[in-house]
């Protein structure tokens, strides 16, 4: 993993001041760390080997105060803008790998890594805390304090600084060596361990069903059996992935500990003063200490590094460019596709569809399911550009267009209606009349009569309130109160009743009798004698559920 | 919650008291050692100052090697023993809850299930767990080692041994209070924030393309940044006592030093504390606070652990299902007489339902979509409580009867029962143990999924993803209905077998299931095509069966039946 990613900086402006911040406390941080060293050994060797008392030391011991007090400060200063930074700079990059996915569109959020950009975004940012709250600055601080320390152990006594400096290098060697070994170990330990994990995991989700079968006595032993397994893997896993701690501890305190022995031998034979010495001893543990820490941060910050990866990604997915030219007038303009195919693993769908959406007509798109109805849809909208073929409204390419100026002409009603809170009067828009009207023949007057404040029902996210056939409804009312010139609808009597499906029919011929344009998907029959063009989708793929 | 709840999910952990002790004693030496250096070398060179024959240092010398690599050893050491310890304990405390759960009421799950909260259970035992390894064995071992430093420097010297108390009272305890006030200031202010991020990040993912196309799009994203800002306002909140809580820690540090030479420097020129001992007393506090600068995440560890705990206990202390006081086995007929069927403590969804299944008797349910046809099989089947009526099976009262009994005699298959993340076969084998290759194959068939069989890489044997996330929703659905089918119950209920499947193969499934030789109701929301295979179709509207008889009669008697009928049929 790379330590500090450019281009977290670049994407995301609250990390910029936050890391300037935190190199700078590391370098007050790395001179109080030496003064604190050097101050105490001259206070402490003068009061060991001169037996000087407090009325000599005050001034010293009163600067070892101060320093104290600065260090203190840093530390708080630190963490109380490292938690800011952490959740801005979180917050930034949600933002940019939402709006980035929405700009990608339905169809690259439904495949490939979609579906892990929720995760992602939701929660999987949420790791790069710990990045900046506790790794980013022992970072920091491994790169001022260490060669700072370093510097200043030089300077005093070189035997020691040459025992540290050869240590030293050995520390990131050792944890690339051991890394290296047990590499494949501990991903094939992990991959086991995950595994094991989430079997356990599918008993309990299970469970309901077990009973129902009255089978879920047996799998107890099967849940103890699972974790033992569990334990077991894992176990062998982190005897590997500690021993590159291990080798880490051994390694540094062992050398501060040759570094005390190799001043006590010095000093007996007098070659070396208390002063010295003490400093040496104090700031030898210093050298490593943030070294640690980037250790022991490292697997929690590895996470956030990754997340923070995967956004960098998105991100720099390209978005296709988008038009300029203004939309024709869709009142008159017809739209078009012609040859058009998405290609998939198993083929194209749709595949080299031709369909011609005349103002004023019903068009319905019909065939078997899974062969690209919804996906012509998709195209027909400008939401995907096809692999093959064309899109144009009056023979301009649909890609030429700015397709906001397409969008604003457009109601599009799909399978799971959407619907932001609001109330129901809000929802669907227009005035009283109209409203009524509309309600009247959507049958959204029967779910009114049964809410209890009417049009003034508030309606949560997403229409939560209301059953899937109720929303529909609700979408349905507001498509014929937003009179765009295109209202495409997909699959609108899925999922719905006899009486729902006579609603959606009535509509649909109402929507033609005000002079709109009607694309439809349609499944059954009844939707399908409506319509004044009938064009079957066809897809060259095989498999087909 | 009460402060009880983590000590009784950690019992429930049942930790093995010897290797816990072992864990921290390893963990205490381990530091130890850290402690022991610093004074050992502190002594060293303070004495080799006063340039004794080398001979006096050889212990010293070689004590320092000693602690040097001790440390590491016994750190590794403790790290596996107290790792051992947790995942031993989570085994534990999966296998009760699993036990637990089974044998809850029945309700219970199913309204776990609903809430997707069984899908939370599985992290939040590892976070009571995990309170072993990064609550309490650091609180142990920062105990028994501040107390051990203490005493020790209270040998040399009792004024600084004190001090150094104080101070690594301020650093274990204080600090870690107020970084804990502190992360539960943050939690609890940012709870609604971070609910409504949520929601509209999720809104804008799934639904991109219709916000798009209705322009709603960058309002979604203003809203997103809105809950944002107010999330970040939240963790400022608690930033100031996260910043506090550090801040002392390192401060206690600088003080027991001070302490130690403003009261070791006149006692050695008072000849209370010998020069060596003064730089021991002065040097060691500096290794000391080792043990409580991970205290502060151990008690915002402990608070996470006791939340989860919250959550882990409130499912153990489900109701569990009453003993059977009947001990007939279950068999047909399955007769229910005005029966309500609802959640518990929700109006009734469906009221006088009377039925009489027994075997090779076929029944239809017909109603529109949202009637509450799921929660009547639900009910049929003894898996939610009736709440008015009676059932029985060969006369015997449901609920009276064990309820193995009564899943031998009647099986649901709903519509989001489970899918295993294992083989198709093992997840037929669900229903019944000892289905053969060849039966398994049949079924499938029979289920229209022969196709299907075929294409998949390892056939049977293939491994389908955990909740079937692999497989699309028309092959979930009849692979739970093939699942139905080799259950050896002689009473079947099935929820809507044909969703996502074309008219033909629709029809041609839901006919084959009426004519089952066993006692069969499914439940089907439209093609009435297929229902002249059943004995009886019961019509529901208005939460009660509106209207009941063979197919042949319901299109002669019911107009709404007939037009739907005829609809179909016109269209086809």
């Amino acid at each position: 993993m790379r330590p500090l990613d450019p281009r977290l900086l670049r994407h995301a402006r609250a990390a910029r001041g936050y890391v300037a911040l935190t190199a700078a406390l590391g370098v007050l941080t790395a001179a109080m760390v030496v003064a604190q060293a050097l101050l105490l050994a001259h206070a402490l060797g003068a009061a060991v080997s001169d037996g000087a008392q407090l009325d000599v030391l005050a001034p010293t011991i009163g600067w070892l105060a101060a320093v104290v007090a600065v260090r203190t400060l840093v530390t708080a200063v630190q963490e109380r803008f490292a938690h800011r930074a952490a959740t801005r700079t979180v917050a930034e990059l949600r933002e940019q790998v939402v709006a980035h996915a929405v700009a990608l569109g339905p169809r690259w959020l439904a495949s490939g890594e979609g579906p892990s950009v929720v995760t992602l975004a939701t929660r999987g940012l949420d790791a790069l805390e710990p990045y900046f709250v506790r790794y980013l600055p022992q970072l920091v601080l491994a790169a001022t304090v260490t060669p700072a320390v370093l510097l200043v152990v030089l300077g005093l006594d070189w035997i020691s600084a040459a025992i540290l400096v050869v240590v030293l290098p050995l520390v990131p060697i050792f944890m690339v060596l051991v890394g290296r070994l047990t590499q494949g170990r501990s991903e094939q330990g992990l991959a086991s361990m995950q595994r094991l994990g989430a079997q356990v995991l599918d008993l309990l989700a299970g469970l309901p069903t077990l009973r129902a079968h009255g089978r879920e006595r047996g799998p107890g032993a099967r849940v103890r059996t699972l974790g033992d397994a569990h334990r077991q893997a894992t176990m062998g896993t982190l005897r590997i992935a500690f021993l590159s701690g291990m080798v880490l501890e051994l390694l540094t305190t062992l050398s501060v500990a040759l570094v005390a022995v190799a001043i006590g031998l010095r000093l007996v034979e007098g070659r070396l003063d208390l002063v010295t010495g003490i400093a040496v001893l104090v700031l030898a543990p210093e050298v490593f200490l943030p070294l640690r820490q980037v250790g022991v941060q490292f697997h929690a910050a590895a996470d956030g590094v990754a997340a923070a990866g995967r956004a960098f990604e998105v991100l720099e997915t390209p978005v296709p460019a988008a038009g300029t030219r203004t939309a024709p007038d869709l009142r008159t303009a017809t739209l078009r596709l012609d040859g058009v195919a998405v290609r998939t693993s198993g083929g194209s769908t749709p595949h080299g569809l031709d369909l011609m959406v005349r103002p004023g007509t019903v068009v319905a798109l019909t065939g078997p399911s899974g062969v690209g109805k919804t996906t012509a849809l998709e195209i027909a909208l400008g939401l995907l550009r096809p692999d093959d073929g064309r899109v144009s409204i009056d023979g301009v390419d649909l890609a030429d267009l700015d397709t906001a100026t397409v969008w604003a002409q457009v109601s599009w009603l799909p399978q799971r209606p959407v619907l932001e809170p609001g109330t129901m009067a809000e929802l669907v828009g227009g005035d009283d009349e109209s409203r009524t009207t509309a309600a009247a023949l959507t049958g959204l007057d029967d779910v009114l009569a049964t809410l209890p404040d009417g049009w003034a029902t508030p309606l949560g996210r997403g229409g939560a309130g209301l059953s899937l056939g109720q929303r529909q409804r609700v979408a349905l009312t507001r498509t014929l109160l937003q009179r765009t010139p295109l209202v495409v609808l997909d699959e609108p009597t899925a999922h719905l009743d006899a009486a729902g499906e006579q609603v959606v029919l009535d509509t649909v011929r109402a929507l033609r009798d005000a002079g709109r344009t009607v694309l439809l998907v349609a499944h059954r029959p009844s939707l399908v004698a409506v319509a004044d063009d009938v064009v079957l989708v066809r897809s060259d793929a095989q498999v087909l559920a | 919650m009460t402060r009880g709840t983590l000590r009784r999910a950690v019992r429930l952990l049942d930790l093995d008291p010897r290797r816990f002790a072992l864990a921290l004693l390893l963990g205490t030496l381990a530091l130890g050692c850290a402690v022991a250096l610093a004074a050992v070398s502190a002594w060293l060179i303070a004495r080799a100052s006063q340039m004794p024959p080398v001979l006096q240092l050889s212990v010293a010398t070689v004590a320092v090697r000693a602690f040097g690599i001790g440390r590491g050893v016994l750190r590794y050491l403790e790290r596996l023993v107290s790792h051992d310890v947790a995942l031993r304990g989570m085994t534990e405390l999966r296998t009760t809850l699993y036990e637990r759960l089974a044998a809850a009421r029945p309700e219970t799950l199913l309204r776990l299930r609903r809430g997707d909260l069984l899908a939370r259970v599985g992290a939040d035992v590892d976070t009571v767990g995990d309170v072993v390894v990064r609550g309490l064995l650091p609180a142990g071992v920062a105990v028994a080692l501040g107390a051990g430093t203490v005493l020790a420097m209270c040998a040399f010297w009792p004024p600084a041994g004190l001090a150094l108390g104080g101070c690594l009272v301020l650093a274990g305890v204080v600090a870690p209070a107020i970084a804990a006030r502190a992360a539960r200031t943050t939690e609890q202010r940012a709870l609604q924030s971070r609910a409504d991020m949520t929601a509209t990040a999720l809104g804008l993912l799934d639904d991109a393309g219709p916000l798009l196309v209705g322009g709603r799009a960058s309002a979604e994203l203003d809203a997103l940044r809105d809950s944002d800002r107010r999330l970040a306002a939240a963790t400022d909140a608690g930033a100031g006592s996260a910043a506090i809580a550090a801040g002392l820690g390192q401060l206690s540090v600088g003080v027991a030093m001070l302490a130690a030479l403003l009261t070791g420097v006149p006692a050695v020129g008072a000849g209370l504390l010998s020069p060596v001992e003064l730089a021991v007393v002065v040097l060691t506090p500096l290794a000391a606070f080792e043990a409580t600068s991970l205290l502060p995440a151990a008690a915002i560890q402990v608070q996470r652990s006791r939340a989860a705990a919250g959550r882990v206990l409130a499912l153990l202390d489900a109701p569990t299902d009453p003993p059977a006081t009947d001990d007939a086995p279950g068999q047909p007929p399955l007769v229910a007489t005005d029966l309500a069927c609802g959640w518990p403590g929700t109006p009734p969804v469906l009221t006088d339902l009377s039925l009489d299944l027994r075997r090779g008797r076929s029944v239809a349910i017909v109603g529109p979509s949202g009637t509450g046809k799921t929660t009547t099989l639900l009910t049929l089947a003894g898996l939610l409580p009736r709440q008015t009526g009676t059932l029985t099976l060969d006369g015997h009262d449901v609920d009276h009867l064990d309820r193995h009994a009564v899943a031998a005699a009647v099986v649901v298959g709903t519509e989001d029962a489970h899918v295993f993340g294992t083989t198709v076969l093992e997840n037929l084998r669900v229903a019944r143990g000892e289905l053969t290759a060849t039966e398994a194959t049949d079924v499938l068939a029979r289920v229209g999924l022969a196709d299907w069989l075929v294409g998949l890489p390892d056939g049977l044997d293939t491994v389908v993803g955990p909740d079937a996330r692999t497989v699309s929703g028309g092959e979930r659905r009849r692979l739970l209905v093939a699942r139905a089918l080799v259950s050896p119950a002689p009473l079947l209920l099935v929820d809507e077998p044909a969703e996502h499947l074309d008219p033909e193969r629709a029809d041609a499934l839901v006919t084959d299931l009426l004519n089952d030789p066993r006692g069969v109701v499914v439940v089907v929301t439209h093609r009435l095509s297929p229902l002249a295979a059943a004995d009886e179709v019961l019509l529901l509207g208005a939460g009660r069966v509106r209207a009941r008889g063979t197919h042949a009669e319901l299109l002669r008697t019911v107009p709404d039946y007939r037009d739907a009928w005829a609809r179909e049929r016109g269209s086809d």
